[in-house]
């Protein structure tokens, strides 16, 4: 077998149908026509997949929810003695087989954010780890760039297969998926029939011609240092950052945005401890008990924000930098803040740019 | 799998409380496994999260040593959910404890050396951990003097011990902010008694932790008796939350308070991003 | 609006010296989008841009990210561009001493609508590098790689626009451009209250119910909202006093929500930033729309057109009828 099929465009229902029998299966949909909202949502029988348009919330909450319990906990009293009681803790996973099918390769790519910090530090985040080890990505080469696309400005391409296990080709009448790690193999092998040699072929010139596109002007890695020496120049960040509403949109639409809460939430005898997602756009993010707030405007805020992108997590990670390049939080931001221009403009000093 | 999970905190019972001051109590904990208890191991200025379940968790210094085994001792001042929640257990309550998490004070490069503490406040808790540590150590460290401040006579915590601090060998210089009545010790902010005492930095060491504004002037006061970056240690404080290295808050620069810290140099600091 | 970036530049340096900085829109970062712009020096000034993409309500810095109350040493004012909308948002503001009238320079631009970038990029057949957009008479006009398509413009502008009733600035220092006919009389129904009430009790709970599942718990709405003022204290976030929980189900978001429009009970001037800056699409301004009318109905009161009333219901009076 060549760990390729073939799927004509009418049969992606079928297929799909099938997968979603063994697993959970994630999809980009038309979540609402009147405003043209696409996110990912759970495949059911019926639902199509938006493969044309990009989806404006990225796939982060298939592995990574926005309020995810970590265990739940319950007072025992002793029956004997009530005002002695224990706690009984219960940790609750919620991972099934599950395979993300079209999503872009920025948006599969930015998990490899999430592997770093999640899985290779000195503490292992079992939740995570555990979502991740049991979902499968099938990534469509992407075609349609927008004016706020980048991925090639940050080391990837709208045909970059990292993270991903299928790629799935669009070409004239359907779509040619291929195998790209074991488990992407063996499941595409199951999954259908085999493209005839002009369908591979014409998936191969896809690949080769979308792999060719530049998305994005400039190569917006290598600034970790611009970001230290710019660090304190406030004149900078007010004028990069005055329009900003501290709105955090921004780091929920993105893709590689990490950073969680974690909090209680009791009722009676029992609660859980969850994590829900965190905005470091937040004045309360950095707030501490006793009102000391490192980082108390929007613009050590935002600094914080293009600073742990594009020059702490770089620094940490062996020049990798934490964006994806989708372009969400430029197209989302109410105010039009553009992340490439703030990061090109680190380089540039004070007279370049009056 | 779920002895690994680091989010899952031990089941501790607290056993005593001391109440310090008007807004600072210190709880004594054992793990109710007694077999944890007997395996705990951690190192001097490491931190734990303690949890209040249905409240939340936070961050403080484990401030007994690792020499002195009987509990695990925290202390607490009433600030936020968590804290204000801690403040109203008895003994008895239950609470979850995960610990050790952080580094710790560089204590085998402190052997030999003579040691000053500088401490204001709450701060005294990190403090006190590597006090009691040296002091029963004691062969393996010089002078060792503290000069602890707070803000009235009744701010000052684990004042029924100074008598036994004082007998194992450190000498003791406190201070309050103003003039009180029946005050017979000094009177002056932590840096300004620092600066009329002005130890000698020769073959000294500087440990200094306070509330940011008193950290900042001890620090000027230290460079100013020459001490260098390399002579002196601080401990940061920044809001937590998963005290991991994950959850992305307590960054400075690449830098994570809880993983990297909380324990800093001055050189440390001084290479870091000025983002206190 | 129709343009008028030319008149408002040479306006501006007219002007420039007796101001201390001017609130106004520069182009984004491709012709669908604009972005606020702190005009600071003369030479930002050829920077501005006012058209049918100056979407954002600035009003909002206002009383959020500067001091518009204190006088400035030097006497000199800020210089605000507002259009019909903001011009209410900037009254609720002055009622409500957040702004003061004399700090500010007012710069009243008459507007014939915004676009809805959101929409556009539905109408055009395939949504890819937009390289213009021009609003040619009642006509829009959209480049991309792709081909030119050519629309009507009120199916490209915003909602709120479409049933405009103020789109001559209530206040102004100076007015640029000529006053325009309003869409809707003052006392009009609001045509998309009325398509929601129009439907079953059943039905209607069922429009909110898909309509808040998408609400991601952003903020965005808020912190777009020139008179959501309560900043760091919200009580979407505090957790002292903890209101509401981390839980991102129905509950929680529909208890924001009516937290939010309540808030803004007789002070919601329906400028439609929450609409416009929600990620996710949900016609959020609507609830708050459906309380100004009832606001108008009962108390017979209007926000943002005084700067002298006070809004009904930051007062109280024993005589106060219809209640």
């Amino acid at each position: 077998m060549s760990g390729k099929i073939f799927v004509a465009h009418d049969a992606l229902s079928g297929l799909l149908d099938d997968l979603s029998k063994k697993f959970k299966v994630w999809i980009p949909q038309m979540m609402d026509q009147a405003s043209g909202h696409i996110a990912f949502g759970v495949y059911a029988p019926g639902k199509k997949p938006e493969l044309t348009r990009r989806s404006r919330l990225s796939p982060k909450k298939i592995l990574f929810p926005s309020m995810d319990t970590l265990f739940k906990f319950t007072y025992v009293k002793d029956p004997k003695d009530p005002v002695r009681y224990t706690i009984d803790l219960k940790e609750s996973f919620d991972n099934g087989p599950t395979l993300v099918f079209g999503a872009r390769p920025c948006d599969t790519r930015g998990f490899q954010t999430f592997d770093q910090v999640f899985l290779k530090g000195q503490y292992k985040d079992v939740y995570y780890e555990r979502r991740r080890q049991n979902t499968l990505f099938a990534t469509l080469v992407c075609q349609d760039s927008d004016t706020a696309c980048f991925c090639s400005s940050v080391g990837s391409g709208p045909a970059d297969m990292t993270g991903s296990d299928m790629a799935v080709i669009p070409i004239e009448g359907g779509y040619v998926i291929e195998g790209l790690t074991d488990a992407g193999r063996k499941l595409v092998e199951t999954s259908g029939s085999a493209p005839s040699p002009e369908q591979a072929a014409a998936a191969e010139q896809m690949k080769r011609n979308t792999a060719a596109l530049k998305i994005g002007e400039d190569d917006l890695t290598g600034y970790a240092d611009d970001l230290t020496r710019r660090f304190t120049d406030m004149d900078f960040w007010r004028e990069q950052v005055s329009p900003c509403i501290t709105c955090g949109v921004c780091t929920w639409v993105c893709p590689t945005c990490y950073c969680f809460s974690i909090t209680d939430e009791a009722s009676g005898m029992s609660g859980e401890r969850m994590r829900s997602w965190d905005s470091c756009m937040f004045y309360l993010y950095t707030l501490e008990a006793r009102g000391h707030n490192p980082r108390p405007t929007k613009m050590e805020r935002y600094r914080n924000r293009v600073g742990h992108k594009f020059s702490y997590f770089p620094k940490k990670y062996d020049g990798m930098v934490s964006c994806c390049g989708c372009g969400r939080c430029i197209r989302t931001c109410p105010v039009s803040i553009d992340i490439r221009k703030v990061v090109k403009e680190l380089k540039e000093t004070a007279d370049d740019r009056a | 799998m779920t002895e690994l999970n680091p989010y899952r905190p031990e089941m501790a019972t607290v056993i005593e409380i001391v109440e310090e001051t008007h807004n600072i109590r210190t709880l004594r904990v054992l793990l109710n496994d007694p077999e944890k208890m007997k395996a705990f191991s951690f190192q001097p200025g490491q931190v734990g999260q303690l949890s209040v379940f249905g409240y939340g968790e936070s961050t403080f210094v484990i401030n007994s040593p690792p020499t002195r085994r009987d509990y695990l001792q925290f202390s607490i001042m009433q600030a936020g959910e968590v804290a204000g929640r801690l403040h109203q257990l008895n003994v008895g309550d239950q609470i979850g404890v995960r610990a050790p998490l952080g580094n710790y004070f560089p204590y085998e490069n402190m052997k030999g050396r003579d040691i000053l503490f500088v401490g204001g406040g709450i701060a005294m808790a990190p403090l006190r951990t590597l006090l009691l540590f040296m002091l029963d150590n004691r062969k393996d460290y010089g002078d060792i003097t503290l000069i602890y401040g707070a803000r009235t006579p009744n701010d000052f915590c684990y004042t029924y011990e100074f008598d036994d601090w004082k007998k194992a060998g450190a000498s003791l210089i406190l201070t309050v902010d103003n003039e009180a009545p029946d005050w017979p010790h000094r009177v002056g902010v932590v840096p300004k008694v620092l600066a009329e005492e002005a130890p000698n930095p020769k073959n000294r060491i500087a440990v200094t932790c306070g509330p940011p504004i008193m950290i900042k002037f001890a620090l000027a006061a230290l460079k100013q008796l020459g001490y260098a970056d390399e002579q002196i240690y601080t401990t940061l404080e920044k809001r937590m939350k998963c005290g991991i290295g994950i959850c992305g808050r307590c960054n400075i620069g690449e830098k994570y308070v809880c993983i990297d810290g909380p324990v800093f140099s001055c050189a440390q600091l001084s290479a870091m991003l000025p983002e206190l | 609006m129709d343009d008028k970036t030319n008149a408002l530049r040479e306006h501006v340096k007219g002007i420039f010296s007796n101001l201390e900085l001017v609130l106004g829109w520069e182009p984004g970062y491709d012709p669908l989008h604009t972005r606020p712009f702190y005009v600071r020096t003369e030479s930002d000034i050829d920077r501005l841009t006012a058209n049918c993409l100056s979407f954002q309500n600035l009003t909002r810095y206002l009383a959020k990210s500067m001091n518009a109350v204190d006088p400035a040493a030097d006497g000199r004012k800020i210089g605000v561009c507002v259009k019909g909308c903001d011009s209410r948002s900037l009254v609720a503001l002055i009622q409500e001493k957040f702004v003061s009238r004399d700090r500010v320079y007012v710069i009243g631009l008459p507007c014939r609508g915004t676009l809805d970038a959101r929409r556009i990029r539905a109408l055009v057949p395939d949504p890819a590098r937009i390289r213009s957009v021009n609003a040619e008479g009642d006509e829009l006009v959209v480049e991309t790689d792709r081909g030119i398509s050519r629309f009507a413009l009120d199916r490209a502008i915003a909602r709120k626009c479409l049933q405009c009733r103020y789109p001559n600035p209530v206040i102004h220092d100076v007015l640029i451009g000529d006053p325009v006919t309003p869409r809707l009389k003052i006392d009009a129904e609001n045509p998309s209250v009325a398509a929601v009430e129009a439907l079953s009790l059943e039905d209607r709970l069922l429009f909110w119910e898909n309509q808040l599942d998408r609400c991601i718990r952003c903020f965005a709405c808020r912190n777009a909202c020139p008179l959501c003022v309560c900043q760091n204290h919200c009580i979407m976030e505090t957790r002292m006093p903890k209101w509401i929980t981390q839980y991102r189900n129905m509950n929680e978001k529909f208890m924001f929500h009516m937290i939010h429009a309540l808030h803004l009970a007789g002070r919601c001037t329906e400028c439609g930033e929450c609409e416009r800056v929600c990620p996710v699409g949900i016609p959020v301004a609507l609830i708050k729309e459906k309380i100004n009318a009832i606001i108008y109905e009962m108390l017979d009161y209007e926000s943002g057109i005084d700067p002298e009333a006070v809004p009904p219901l930051l007062t109280f009076s024993p005589k106060e009828t219809g209640i």
